[in-house]
């Protein structure tokens, strides 16, 4: 796991100017995220353990990323210091990282459901 | 055992209309043949809100052995996590150190029955009462915090009871409930979607589960069969969220009108249940909140705003600059009057309220209405009346009209009882409003006990249980704030009892 987390450091050190989390085009039409560029390299299945649609949950993102409170956020960047989405009020440990990230598509978090000026589509 | 185990005589899938044609590959009616399950628990749980968290950790304290929660969203808490945390508890230790001797379970079941105008489940209502101490207790032996010496009295209740968590939101009883649950073995899974309950007769054995599903497409996912040992708690809410539902039992409920509710709350497990032969009642009676505002989310800040805006302010419709309605009615009447102000097209012309912003400028209803952009500090009129296209002249006859009200102590108009409403001089704080759907007080028809009634037989569906919202007849015409939680909270300790003692039965 170590080893992923560490590939990732360094692809997103070769990677230069693109932002971390950047949406770019990966394989075909496929649009993925700029710092998980390593991963497309190894096909679809480090994510979906089977085909597309039928199997996408979070287990890959927290291999790698670990577990939702341990994940550090911009907190200068938060609408009010209560908002931190990775410590969520509402949630806390209880949501999936899907709720408000996607990897192929820009996705506005579950909270702006809710908090409409809070979040932007990420 | 084994052999009849493999041998069901299946009636599942008989789920109606619509619905029928949006499950994909739904077992068919009458369908003999084996089952492969996927996996057995000896307790399912369906639904993550206050009453299946609650059901769940209860369930795993009586010893029912494995314990699994299956969510459809993709976060745990349904629409409890984004509640507004409130919880009525007589007797409880705040209100006490108010000196607020003479509450009791029974004085809020007398309040409810008013309330429910005798369509309640009285002794439903006495059950949940006189569980309330246990309820509180298991918030506090979980962790959830509330509001340090806070206890007042809300809408509808004769007495102060109502007290509330920490950060006011009910996320803080759901990642508690849930973190020990997690903590004493119950497992839970996010993104399972009911597809449909496996009978065998009038017992229900397992459920059909679209696993990895990805609200709303039905698409998304693959089928597994998850059989349930020992019992099949339904907790999967309220169906606000429902628009084809919630217009078919009550027409009245007008397209335009958003929900407060999480946007899971759709009701399809009721609509399995009702299609397996679950009774529902009341489902058309829907409880509607005029204080919504169209510029936010969910619940929002607008009820809060409006406690000032109703009070201190004035409603003055867009379209004519005029006040329209006595802003101190009833949910009921100011609903009504508010939807009457539409655009030629029939779309909502929305109502704007106003009050004095230097009396509340440090007020936080105020503060946090202007800062997330639902409410608008505006210094005159004129402003007022560019930024909601209100004709300015009539606005401000309206304005001065009302001024003269407000220090007649009399309001010639609509009767109003003025004794809180002060001069508007601006600058003024200004918000949208439009009602919104709130809560279902209909539902399954359950027994005391939470056993799902077959309305064939009037009889319980053999290890079929449901509490919280998706259940109906509790309340009767009209639930009273602060009473949701504590049913949901209550019903998931008092079901576990209820399947511990069947159990035993059955032996």
């Amino acid at each position: 796991m170590n080893k992923l987390l560490l590939t990732a450091l360094l692809s997103l050190a070769i990677s230069g100017g693109a932002v971390a989390g950047e949406l770019v085009k990966m394989k075909g039409s496929t649009k993925g995220r700029v710092n998980h560029e390593f991963i497309y390299q190894d096909g679809c299945q480090s994510c979906h353990q089977g085909s597309g649609k039928k199997n996408a949950t979070d287990a890959a993102c927290v291999e790698c990323h670990g577990d939702i409170n341990s994940i550090p956020v911009d907190e200068t960047k938060l609408a009010i210091p209560e908002a931190s989405p990775h410590k969520s009020l509402h949630y806390n440990q209880g949501a999936s990282c899907l709720a408000c990230h996607g990897e192929h598509e820009k996705k506005a978090p579950v909270c702006a459901e809710c908090h409409r000026t809070w979040f932007d589509e990420m | 055992m084994q052999g009849r185990r493999h041998f069901l005589k299946l009636t599942a899938g008989a789920a109606v209309g619509t619905v029928a044609a949006t499950l994909p590959g739904t077992v068919q009616a009458k369908t003999c043949g084996e089952i492969n399950w996927t996996e057995t628990v000896d307790t399912l749980v369906v639904g993550s809100g206050f009453a299946g968290l609650s059901a769940a950790l209860n369930a795993k304290r009586q010893g029912l052995g494995s314990v699994l929660v299956l969510e459809k969203m993709q976060v745990i808490g349904g629409n409890s996590a984004i509640n507004g945390g409130w919880l009525a508890i007589p007797k409880n230790p705040v209100q006490l150190a108010q000196g607020v001797s003479d509450d009791s379970p029974e004085e809020l079941v007398n309040d409810q029955i008013i309330s429910g105008r005798g369509m309640q489940n009285e002794a439903a209502l006495r059950q949940i009462a006189n569980r309330a101490l246990d309820a509180y207790a298991l918030c506090i032996n979980t962790g959830v915090k509330f509001k340090k010496d806070f206890n007042i009295q809300v809408g509808g209740h004769n007495k102060a009871r109502a007290i509330r968590t920490q950060h006011g939101t009910g996320g803080d009883i759901t990642t508690k409930l849930y973190e020990a649950g997690v903590k004493e073995g119950v497992e839970y899974r996010l993104q399972h979607y009911i597809e449909d309950f496996i009978m065998d007769g009038q017992q229900i054995i397992g459920v059909k589960v679209r696993k990895n599903y990805r609200f709303p497409d039905l698409k998304t996912g693959s089928s597994v069969f998850i059989k349930a040992n020992k019992a099949v708690i339904l907790a999967n809410g309220g169906f606000a969220r429902n628009m084809a539902l919630r217009e078919a039992v009550d027409p009245s409920l007008d397209p335009t009108l958003d929900c407060t509710n999480a946007l899971g709350a759709t009701g399809e497990v009721t609509l399995t249940a009702m299609a397996h032969g679950a009774l529902p009642v009341h489902m058309n009676l829907i409880q509607t909140g005029h204080w919504g505002s169209p510029d936010e989310g969910g619940f929002g800040w607008s009820n809060a705003l409006l406690s000032i805006g109703w009070h201190q302010g004035a409603s003055i419709s867009v379209l004519n600059g005029k006040r329209f309605m006595d802003e101190r009615a009833d949910r009921k009447t100011c609903s009504e009057a508010i939807m009457k102000n539409r655009y030629q097209d029939g779309s909502p012309a929305y109502p704007i309220v106003l009050f004095n912003y230097d009396n509340y400028a440090k007020d936080d209803r105020v503060v946090r209405a202007i800062r997330d952009k639902m409410a608008w500090k505006l210094d005159s009129l004129d402003d007022i009346a560019v930024k909601f296209d209100i004709p300015v002249t009539e606005l401000k006859r309206s304005i001065s009209e009302y001024n003269t009200h407000v220090v007649d102590r009399k309001d010639p108009l609509f009767n109003r009882k003025m004794d809180t409403a002060e001069v508007l001089q601006g600058p003024f704080v200004v918000s949208r409003i439009w009602p919104k759907v709130h809560y279902c007080m209909g539902g399954l028809k359950t027994d005391l006990g939470a056993r799902v009634v077959d309305g064939r037989s009037m009889k319980p569906i053999k290890n079929l249980y449901a509490i919280g919202e998706v259940t109906g007849g509790i309340h009767g015409e009209a639930r009273l704030s602060s009473t949701s939680c504590l049913e949901c909270l209550a019903m998931g300790i008092v079901v576990a009892e209820t399947i511990k003692a069947d159990l035993q039965g059955a032996v």
